[in-house]
């Protein structure tokens, strides 16, 4: 059996960047995920490339934590990034003398912070609300958190790491005390398998809180769920916050062809982190709030509502989760709690992960007597590279889908093979999802259903939410995994778990969209029969 | 401008009312906005899908349903014409009056039908296979039917398939674009001369098998080349439904039209009706989008404006809607009652719908409207998609409705 450095547990994007930063240091690293890449927080955050300024006032060390890693993410993630800018405004309801206040907590955390004439701001965000009293720029953007996460993980592997979706781990491995490996399940075929390792770091964001405890090991996790709206179309370009002390729904962001609306922050029970419900309360408060910031948004459609937990770790006894600090916990259980061998990274948040992975991997190295350089700051991320390679296995003359996914692969999609033009046939119309990009996620990025797919593509996060191109991308999977009754099965849970982000939205465009949906899967497909039991 | 019978809604339901009405002599005009549940055919009309015996399971839904208000023996009266109304069409429909069969769906199950067009591959109610080996063609390239499920269906029943692709040069223009290699554009290709070319394709792999399933992408336009195709192919030729948009669906969307306006009635295509005026419990007239001011008289109206889907009905986070004349509507008060959570449960609001009397008035203010009718989809009280029961509801209903105005 072969014998790994390190293993991580936890495919969001902190597992990812650890496994990148590990990787890259020579170790043999083997990254583990219960379900899929970024199926946990995130997966379903803001998307924000948080300049910092929302935490500079209340958190200087997190607010210098974020522009340090915006600008190194703007440099490594290029193509998961979009240089939007952001404006803190503020309305006539809101202390403008604030404003004050938060400029210069930016200026002294290091982050650009300009204030801008309200007329100023209208011209440069036509969307924002008309009645502003003052507007202050910074450099926030949007980040794609699932590009972000498949590029750490791709690179990852170049660098010899290998990995594991669909496999749970179910128990940590321990010798005399020390934890040697990690016993897992493989969610398909219900077998267990053993894999050692000489380091195991738990990267399990809220699902951490379990790991920690079958090592023996107590980490308080503090689940505070973030409930967010996904507008159908790209309502703004510049993030649009409140110039005031955080609160409810006060942050849009754009993201490729859409904009989102968020969050909410509520208390959750833990034994609820997995099955989290977007209330009709949530989604009133993020339209009310979110009119505020731009009011078109009253009008626009919502494509669906959804929610992640914050891995917070616990720290007082504050109801709300705000006031605990974002800052990043890396935890020794060797000298905190007497287990060698294993390592806690969790706290921290997007914006932070590859310094969290730095901090992991330098306590990992540091173990293992490894004297290797973290160099993820510096080498860029698969797609982001220059563009200089003379490998390119396709000429760029193919159709509509190149200009798309060359924004979601960057110089990677130079690997899109198409072989003729059946490949440019577009599956997903409203993303421009073709089929050579189909076939190169599910080659290349370890795509093995739909899900996988929308999360590599942005497949059937359109407009239509999957109404024609799931079943084409379900045809596509059919013929790769050579299965077609397992893929039709993948299709009804994929269009199930879609239709869980609609109904809380479910009005307007919105219900037509879902009733016709619903008329083609089942009505005219039959789709209804094919449900299987158990689901993801 | 004044006519007998008004219909809002150019779908199957206002097109068999217009059909119907103007058969027996009245001046009829039909608002349509163009697209229609049609556009998504299966190829199969349902009548009620709960039970193998349709009537059966009609006899048992509840008093608010359409069906129930319709009344029992008016629906085994009006079924009976079904059949031979479409053959006057043009169109020919097959199945027993009393008894559904099965229909091969693009994943490859089977679902109960009613009638399914002669042209369309169907299974025996007690599920026996009419073919051992068949050959299943699909055009190369064309995402929206994947043989591999339908493969996979057959298999499982125990039928041999040969699975093929058919590729043809005078494709490759629609391949030059990315969106185009669809139903409909197949099935513009796949037109007059080219019949004979593609029938010589199929019958090379049509040797050694019992029939021949492709997906229905001839015969946008008539039925002509659907007939000369399954003269020319050696073996007998099925199709099976692909991914919207269905060619079939549209070709019958067009030859109902057709004959209703060689019947002498009045289609405005791509208009909506904006506003009613009514006057004394009864429509008086109606404004469109397109004619302004212009008012279009009758003495009776029907509504068959469809679901959500088709704009019949509006919700917005507040409630729901019916948008033209602001009728009552049968709804939930409370959104989060809406919907389940479980996608393929009976989801509440395919219920909802306009609210009409025993005769199918619509009611306005708690009142019928005199003269005012709905057919179709945007009635309450039933869940078509889950009785397998839409096409139905719609000709039943239209007819229905049509017999009603008649008889004043």
């Amino acid at each position: 059996m072969k014998e790994y450095d390190v293993i991580i547990v936890g495919g969001g994007i902190t597992g990812a960047g650890t496994a990148r930063d590990c990787a890259m240091r020579g170790l043999k690293t083997l990254l583990i995920e219960r379900h899929d890449l970024t199926a946990g927080a995130t997966g379903r955050n803001h998307g924000l490339l948080h300049s910092g300024a929302r935490y500079a006032v209340t958190d200087q060390e997190s607010a210098e934590e974020c522009i340090r890693e915006n600008m190194t993410l703007r440099k490594i993630a290029r193509h998961c990034v979009e240089e939007t800018d952001g404006l803190f405004i503020t309305l006539p309801e809101d202390d403008l003398a604030f404003q004050e206040t938060f400029i210069a907590s930016c200026l002294k955390a290091g982050i650009r912070a300009e204030a801008i004439d309200p007329a100023e701001a209208i011209r440069l965000e036509p969307s924002v609300n008309k009645s502003l009293i003052g507007a202050v720029r910074v450099p926030d953007g949007a980040v794609d958190p699932f590009r972000l996460t498949v590029a750490n993980v791709f690179d990852a592997q170049l660098h010899g790491a290998d990995l594991l979706t669909y496999h749970e781990v179910t128990s940590i491995v321990k010798e005399n005390g020390r934890v040697v490996g990690v016993e897992v399940m493989d969610a398909h075929t219900k077998t267990r398998k053993t894999f050692r390792s000489r380091i195991v770091i738990n990267a399990g964001g809220i699902w951490g809180h379990h790991i920690a405890e079958l090592a023996g090991a107590t980490v308080n996790m503090f689940p505070a769920k973030g409930a967010l709206l996904i507008f159908g179309h790209r309502v703004n370009n510049m993030v649009i916050n409140r110039c005031r002390k955080p609160a409810d729904a006060d942050i849009l962001v754009p993201g490729d062809t859409i904009c989102l609306i968020g969050t909410t922050s509520s208390r959750l029970p833990y034994d609820q982190i997995d099955d989290m419900k977007v209330t009709p309360e949530e989604v009133d408060l993020l339209l009310r709030e979110g009119a505020k910031l731009a009011p078109e948004l009253a009008d626009t459609r919502i494509l669906r509502a959804y929610a992640g937990v914050r891995p917070l770790v616990a720290a007082d006894n504050d109801p709300s989760g705000r006031s605990i600090s974002r800052g990043i916990v890396c935890l020794d259980h060797e000298t905190r709690d007497g287990i060698p061998g294993f390592i806690t990274i969790t706290g921290g948040k997007l914006m932070t992960y590859r310094l969290m992975a730095e901090w992991a991997t330098d306590l990992a190295c540091k173990k293992l007597g490894v004297d290797k350089k973290c160099q993820t700051a510096e080498i860029c991320l698969p797609g982001s590279e220059e563009d200089a390679r003379t490998d390119r296995k396709t000429a760029k003359t193919y159709g509509l889908g190149a200009k798309a996914a060359e924004g979601r692969h960057g110089t990677r999609s130079a690997d899109i093979l198409v072989a003729d033009k059946k490949d440019e046939s577009l599956v997903c119309e409203c993303e421009g999802v073709s089929v050579a990009e189909v076939n190169y996620a599910i080659e290349t990025l370890q795509s093995k259903n739909i899900l996988n797919l929308r999360r590599r593509t942005r497949l059937g996060m359109g407009t239509c939410q999957g109404e024609l191109c799931a079943c084409r991308a379900a045809g596509l999977l059919a013929k790769a995994n050579g299965c077609a009754r397992r893929s039709v099965e993948d299709l009804a849970a994929f269009m199930n778990e879609r239709w869980k982000g609609m109904f809380p939205v479910a009005w307007g465009e919105t219900l037509a969209e879902a009733q016709f949906t619903s008329w083609i899967y089942e009505g005219v497909c039959g789709l209804d029969s094919f449900v299987k039991k158990e689901e993801e | 401008m004044k006519f007998d019978t008004i219909i809002i809604g150019g779908g199957l339901a206002g097109l068999t009312a217009g059909i119907d009405l103007s058969r027996k002599g009245q001046r009829c005009l039909i608002v349509s906005s163009g697209q229609s549940a049609l556009h998504f055919f299966s190829g199969s009309l349902e009548l009620c899908s709960l039970d193998e015996d349709p009537f059966k399971a009609i006899s048992s839904l509840g008093e608010d349903h359409p069906y129930t208000k319709i009344g029992y023996d008016n629906i085994i009266r009006y079924s009976e014409a079904v059949q031979p109304w479409f053959k006057e069409v043009g169109i020919d429909f097959v199945g027993e009056h009393g008894k559904n069969h099965w229909r091969i769906t693009p994943l490859g199950g089977f679902k109960r039908a009613w009638l399914t067009l002669d042209e369309y591959a169907n299974i025996p109610s007690d599920g026996t296979m009419p073919w051992k080996k068949v050959a299943l063609l699909n055009i190369d390239g064309f995402l929206d039917f994947h043989t591999s499920y339908i493969a996979a269906g057959l298999a499982e029943r125990g039928v041999e398939t040969m699975v093929k692709g058919i590729s043809m040069p005078e494709l490759d223009r629609l391949r030059e674009n990315p969106t185009e290699m669809r139903s409909t554009n197949i099935a513009k290709t796949f037109a007059g001369d080219l019949i004979g070319a593609l029938a010589a394709r199929i019958n090379e792999y049509a040797k050694d098998v019992d029939a021949v399933l492709m997906p229905a992408v001839v015969g946008l336009t008539g039925s002509t080349d659907v007939h000369r195709l399954k003269e020319m192919v050696v073996r007998p030729l099925h199709f099976l439904p692909t991914l919207p948009p269905s060619v079939p669906g549209i070709r019958i969307q067009m030859m109902l039209k057709n004959r209703f306006q060689k019947l002498g009635g009045t289609y405005m295509l791509g208009d909506s009706v904006v506003s009613g005026e009514f006057e004394n419990g009864r429509l008086k007239s109606i404004c469109t989008n397109n004619h302004g001011a212009v008012k279009f008289e009758a003495d009776n109206f029907i509504l068959a404006t469809g679901n959500f889907f088709s704009k019949g009905l509006t919700s917005t986070v507040d409630g729901v809607r019916e948008p033209i004349f602001g009728l009552d509507v049968d709804s939930l008060e409370v959104r989060a009652e809406w919907y389940r959570r479980n996608m393929f449960e009976a989801q509440p609001y395919m219920n909802f719908g306009v609210s009409t009397d025993g005769c199918l008035r619509a009611m306005k203010d708690r009142k019928p409207v005199e003269n005012l009718y709905a057919a179709g989809s945007v009635l309450s009280g039933c869940n078509s998609l889950k009785e397998g029961s839409g096409a139905g509801v719609a000709i039943i209903s239209a007819l229905h409705v049509s017999e009603s105005i008649l008889k004043k």
